[in-house]
């Protein structure tokens, strides 16, 4: 009876273990997410298209802290501390930085500004030309005074 | 109107391209080379990876000074780690200063690392890469050997166990000694 008894103890012991490792107090952030997001420092392109001894090294650490429950913006920041801001493939949101953010967009802006002034000067030139309206152009009273004089003559 | 606007969008487009050009030119300016010998090594102040504090370049003057560039996850690096410590401990009693440059690493893996190998000379961290890149270092392991005047005296850009490189490294260091 004891020897089950301790038997039973062992077997939730072990699967206590895994489990309170698994859960974690927010969502779990990925190694698949964070590889889109952190540079390889030799060799300049995302850790997902890197296979260099530096990219696969960042990744295992990576790894590691997601298993610790660090969030990516934890490891990210971590990352910057050792390798500084290069290491994040997009620019942080703050202070120069953030011309690299706000530059394209003023730039598609610009070029659909000037994209639609074009057009919408081209089209104008292209419109055709208005047609001389009918008749004298003289309003119903002077028309009717010019026909009145001319009777006379008739 | 429509000339003005006209000269406008052309003024517009042409800042544009001289803004372009002049990307062009400060990026080719501003592309960096390996230092040649003879030429004085570039100035750096580095946190330390085996303590606190920081340490420069320009502390050392009036010593020779041996620069070796490396990194935990450079397979060549392990094989030189016991030779540099070797020579560090025959040469340090003539003078001669090691410095150890990690290069684009985690300092956790780093002093793993330089525990490994029991390592003792002086090692310094450049996370950034940024004073690795002013001596124009793009793969590790890379040795620089200054002489007493801090100019370069030899370059050596590969482990200083490959053939060839064993006895230019000895030459470099007696005439660095020398100078």
């Amino acid at each position: 009876m004891m020897l089950r008894l301790l038997a039973v103890m062992v077997a939730a012991l072990a699967l206590a273990g895994p489990a309170a490792a698994a859960s974690c107090a927010h969502p779990r952030t990925s190694l698949a997410y964070l590889e889109g997001q952190v540079m390889c420092p030799t060799c300049h392109t995302t850790l997902d298209q890197s296979d260099s001894a530096a990219a696969r090294q960042i990744e295992a650490y990576i790894s590691t802290r997601i298993a610790q429950c660090a969030t990516a913006h934890q490891i990210e920041s971590e990352l910057v501390a050792n390798y500084g801001p290069a290491i994040l493939a997009a620019p942080p949101h703050k202070g120069f930085d953030l011309l690299a953010w706000w530059l394209p967009i003023v730039g598609v802006l610009a070029g659909a500004v000037v994209l639609a002034v074009g057009v919408w000067r081209w089209s104008r030139r292209r419109e055709p030309e208005e047609p001389e309206p009918e008749g004298s152009g003289l309003d119903e009273e002077t028309e009717r005074k010019l026909d009145d004089l001319l009777a006379r003559f008739d | 109107m429509t000339g003005r606007l006209k000269l406008t969008a052309q003024l517009l487009t042409l800042a544009c391209v001289a803004g372009l050009l002049a990307l062009l030119v400060w990026k080719l300016a501003h592309q960096q080379h390996a230092p040649h010998v003879g030429a004085v090594a570039p100035a750096f102040t580095l946190s330390r990876l085996d303590g606190p504090g920081k340490l420069s370049l320009a502390s050392f003057r009036g010593r020779p000074v041996v620069l070796n560039f490396w990194a935990s996850w450079c397979e060549p690096c392990k094989g030189e780690a016991p030779v540099l410590e070797r020579d560090w401990t025959r040469y340090r009693g003539h003078g001669v200063v090691f410095l150890g440059v990690d290069y684009h690493d985690l300092a956790p893996d780093a002093r793993r690392f330089v525990s490994a190998h029991a390592l003792t000379f002086p090692m310094l961290q450049d996370g950034s890469g940024q004073v690795t890149g002013s001596y124009g270092i793009h793969q590790v392991p890379e040795t620089y050997v200054l002489n007493r005047q801090g100019r370069i005296v030899a370059h050596l850009a590969g482990p200083i166990t490959a053939p060839g490189f064993r006895s230019e490294f000895r030459t470099a260091l007696a005439k660095a000694a020398a100078a």
